[in-house]
């Protein structure tokens, strides 16, 4: 019999077969599960609709499989004809986009205690597809929270995980878009495709605040914590977000309504191997500049290491991306949705300033900040960025901040 | 008309459990039963048939006492107090589960209850009929007994497990058709009652699938008290003489007639699905009748779910009451779902027979290099200081890291010891880890603790093989 894929609900059209729990030539059983399927809305596991051996498989891993469309070929005696087999119904689990398959019976052969494998169902990690860290390659609880690091919102793109194949004659490898690198594409476009976005870029004189972390960096030495510039930006950030509340939001389209958040918690994009995380700092308004550098840097190391936690990853107001470091004038940064703002920090250079009718010499950078046109316009963009920048130039207004 | 969140047909050990966790959730529930709360375990199978097996083998403890220096004359069994005693315990239970639900605000109806459309039904109550509407549904009827043709049951003569548990004295000659779990409990209970036993399999061992060697020790026993076991046989004819019959039993080596007071049919279980109307409600099952879900109990049918001895063996009450949890832990919403590895089951015959995860066949079959290890009661000082020195402990593990795939036991206590090992292999365990557990001394699970030491290669009360 020809198997299509079956009606998933709620308007899905087609979904991307994720992975075959079967393969060509196996004996499959009526109800065992055979394929995962991801939908923009659901997660599905499809089960065999009858008996029998599979002759053919006809959408490979990683395609995308229309409603109705064959996906798979059993031979269960009952000849090849289309057979009149309803279509069996799907299990799914509402789940974000961005989560795993539910727990199927595979599971049966994951080396974990019960209480790793109930972790792993709550936080919608397929945990038979975790690497197990423990002896005999068992899953820990660890190895199962690990896994969800990579399961967040990003802003920037980083290079395509390991070439699995090629084509071409060579010439060409072929990559798959899995994973965390899956999620980010599919959040960057969903971003761009779903809001109006437009970046304001602006300068900014960084001498004061050079000589400013130069003379806190002795006594962050002494608390154990590296000071870099961006609690500095947190701090100058947060009288901005306050006087301009709409760049601190969310927009709600359903509803018609935007969301005025009272509440500063701030996403760091932070660069990792797997691709682009981004840990928040939470309440950044309520901490000192030696707390949002510790936590920084606490964050940044778990990011890298792959160890945060789901609450880590979520609940951002803002986001902060910062690529001074690599180098390059300025980016635009694309909108960490659903928040409706993101500031680009660049790198910060000496370069010949006009100040008082001569050149001088000053260290400066580029702000960027890429808003959502459809809750702010221009103008208000472009005072927000100016606050932002006021703060950061005027070592009075800062100290007053920061401490 | 009443409206629930979920309605759990059925208050057996799977039902009256997705009672309690689904009002623990503060979902509103109601769960319909038709005859008594507990179902099948509490009132006809598990409960009372091990009240009664205790008294059998606390008469068989006292008739062997006098080799321990323990002089008793004149021990006989009062039947009627016997049933008056089991009831007793089997009515605190009901009525502890009766004040659970109702204590957790979850709605009890006794009535028959009939399936009507997706989210309604019909409750038949002694004062009426009661329409119920709910938002799901949990299908939680059980099985009933099967019986073989010509093997009528008459509550009499032929009779099933249920009417076994009633009787008022036991009978002379009991012929047992059905070598299974139910059918060995009776037999080792009333041979210990005093009844010449006889035990028809259809199979080739008692207890089909169970590890040979474990079933060997029990039909020893059986045999050598005075037993007898027809493997690969059938009861062909039953004669009906008075309130006995000749029982005719094709075997092997030809027909052989056996006269009995009481023939016992415990042959299987069917699903009890007629009042459901499955098929109306579009909800699949397999071709013996057993409703299919997925591992989060849901049928086909949004909404609609089902747990316990309804969805197929093992027909086992830990296992209806965990599947009970799953269902009402998902429809609250929850990410619950049947992933164990392993459903320990426990058969209560004379030794006791316990087994968790894999036999050594099945090990084999799914293409693991097995290591198998054993050790005997009879080298265990607890064991031979209680007098029961029968039987022993194996442990079915993966050559390569030892990881404990199943462990069977057969011996003293096997019921109380199985769990130990049904942790391991949920923790995945080794048997180093094990063997590296200290046991107390003197214990029956040292007996385990052994096992795995031989399996680990380090054996201590037991010479290198």
């Amino acid at each position: 019999m020809e198997f299509k894929l079956p009606d998933l609900g709620e308007g899905i059209t087609e979904g991307e077969v994720l992975k075959w729990m079967t393969k060509e030539g196996d004996v499959v059983k009526e109800d065992q599960p055979i394929v995962e399927v991801m939908t923009d809305k659901v997660n599905v596991q499809i089960p065999s609709p009858r008996s029998g051996k599979v002759t053919k498989i006809l959408v490979k891993e990683g395609d995308i499989a229309k409603v109705g469309q064959t996906i798979i070929v059993i031979d269960d005696g009952s000849g090849s004809g289309p057979a009149a087999v309803p279509a069996p119904p799907a299990t799914a689990t509402p789940a974000a986009p961005v989560q795993t398959a539910p727990q199927s019976p595979s599971t049966l052969n994951v080396l974990a205690t019960p209480a790793t494998r109930r972790l792993a169902r709550e936080l919608g990690v397929d945990i038979a597809a975790v690497r197990g860290s423990g002896p005999q390659g068992r899953v820990t609880e660890d190895d199962v929270k690990r896994s969800t690091a990579g399961r967040t919102g990003s802003t920037i793109t980083v290079p395509a995980s390991n070439p699995v194949a090629t084509a071409a004659g060579g010439r060409e490898e072929v990559v798959p878009l899995r994973g965390l690198r899956r999620t980010i594409s599919e959040r960057m476009a969903k971003s761009l495709r779903t809001t109006a976005q437009v970046t304001h870029v602006d300068e900014a004189d960084m001498t004061e605040l050079v000589l400013l972390r130069e003379a806190f960096k002795g006594s962050a030495e002494k608390r154990g914590v590296r000071l870099t510039y961006l609690p500095f930006i947190i701090k100058a950030l947060i009288p901005a977000l306050k006087e301009f509340p709409y760049v601190n939001s969310s927009l709600d389209e359903a509803a018609g309504t935007i969301v005025l958040k009272k509440y500063y918690n701030i996403g760091v994009a932070t660069d990792t191997e797997q691709g682009l995380v981004v840990p928040v700092v939470k309440d950044a308004d309520k901490k000192d500049i030696f707390e949002l550098a510790g936590e920084i840097e606490k964050l940044s190391s778990k990011a890298r290491s792959g160890q945060l936690a789901l609450d880590e990853v979520h609940g951002s107001t803002f986001t902060i991306t910062n690529v001074g470091a690599i180098g390059g004038l300025f980016a635009t940064p694309i909108i960490n949705i659903p928040e409706v703002a993101i500031l680009g920090l660049h790198k910060i250079a000496k370069r010949p300033v006009v100040r008082d009718g001569k050149i001088e010499v000053r260290d400066t950078t580029y702000l960027s900040v890429s808003f959502d046109h459809r809750v702010f316009d221009g103008a208000y963009a472009a005072r927000f960025t100016s606050r932002v920048i006021e703060t950061i130039q005027d070592t009075k207004k800062l100290l007053a901040e920061v401490l | 008309m009443i409206e629930a969140d979920v309605v759990i047909v059925g208050g057996g050990p799977g039902g009256y459990v997705c009672g309690i966790r689904a009002a623990q959730l503060g979902l509103k529930t109601v769960v319909v039963e038709a005859d008594r709360l507990g179902g099948e375990c509490l009132n006809y199978g598990c409960i009372p048939s091990k009240s009664l097996i205790t008294v059998s083998k606390l008469l068989d403890k006292v008739k062997e006492a006098e080799r321990y220096g323990l002089k008793v004359s004149g021990a006989t069994v009062d039947f009627l107090q016997m049933q008056k005693w089991k009831s007793e315990v089997v009515s605190k239970l009901v009525s502890g589960v009766e004040s659970l639900l109702r204590g957790y605000h979850a709605t009890v109806i006794f009535g028959e209850a009939t399936a009507t459309s997706k989210g309604s039904l019909s409750v038949t109550t002694a004062t009426g009929v009661e329409q119920i509407s709910c938002k799901n549904l949990v299908i939680a009827t059980g099985t009933r007994t099967s019986s073989l043709p010509g093997l009528d049951f008459d509550g009499d003569l032929i009779v099933s497990s249920k009417e076994g548990l009633e009787l008022k004295a036991p009978p002379r000659r009991m012929l047992i058709v059905g070598g299974g779990a139910i059918g060995l409990e009776f037999a080792s209970m009333f041979q210990k009652l005093g009844s010449q036993i006889t035990v028809v399999e259809i199979m080739d061992q008692l207890l089909p699938g169970s590890d040979p060697d474990l079933v060997r020790v029990v039909q020893r026993k059986l045999e050598g008290r005075g037993g007898k076991v027809y493997l690969k046989s059938k009861v062909t004819r039953v004669n009906k003489k008075g309130s006995e019959a000749d029982v005719e039993i094709e075997t092997p080596e030809g027909k052989v007639i056996v006269p009995a007071d009481k023939i016992l049919v415990s042959v299987g279980r069917k699903p009890r699905i007629e009042k459901m109307n499955l098929q109306e409600l579009g909800v699949r099952t397999d071709p013996r009748g057993y409703v299919i879900t997925n591992e989060k109990m849901q049928t086909n049918v949004p909404g609609i779910y089902a747990i316990g001895d309804v969805r197929g063996p093992p027909l086992l009450a830990h296992k209806a009451s965990r599947e009970g949890v799953v269902a009402a832990e998902c429809i609250a919403g929850l990410p619950s779902a049947a992933d164990w590895k392993v459903i320990p089951d426990a058969v209560f015959c004379d030794p006791e027979v316990a087994s968790a995860g894999m036999t050594e066949a099945k090990a084999l079959e799914a293409g693991y290099h097995v290591k198998r290890s054993r050790f005997p009661f009879a080298s265990l000082g607890r064991a031979l200081s209680a007098g029961e020195p029968e039987g022993f402990v194996k442990v079915v593990s993966r050559e390569e890291d030892g990881l404990v795939l199943g462990v069977q036991i057969v011996g003293p206590e096997a019921s109380n010891l199985i769990s130990e090992v049904a942790l391991a292999i949920e923790m995945g365990a080794t048997v180093d880890d094990i063997a590296l557990t200290v046991h107390p001394h003197p214990t029956l699970p040292e007996a385990i603790m052994e096992a795995a030491e031989s399996a680990a290669g380090h054996p201590i009360h037991q010479l290198k093989v």
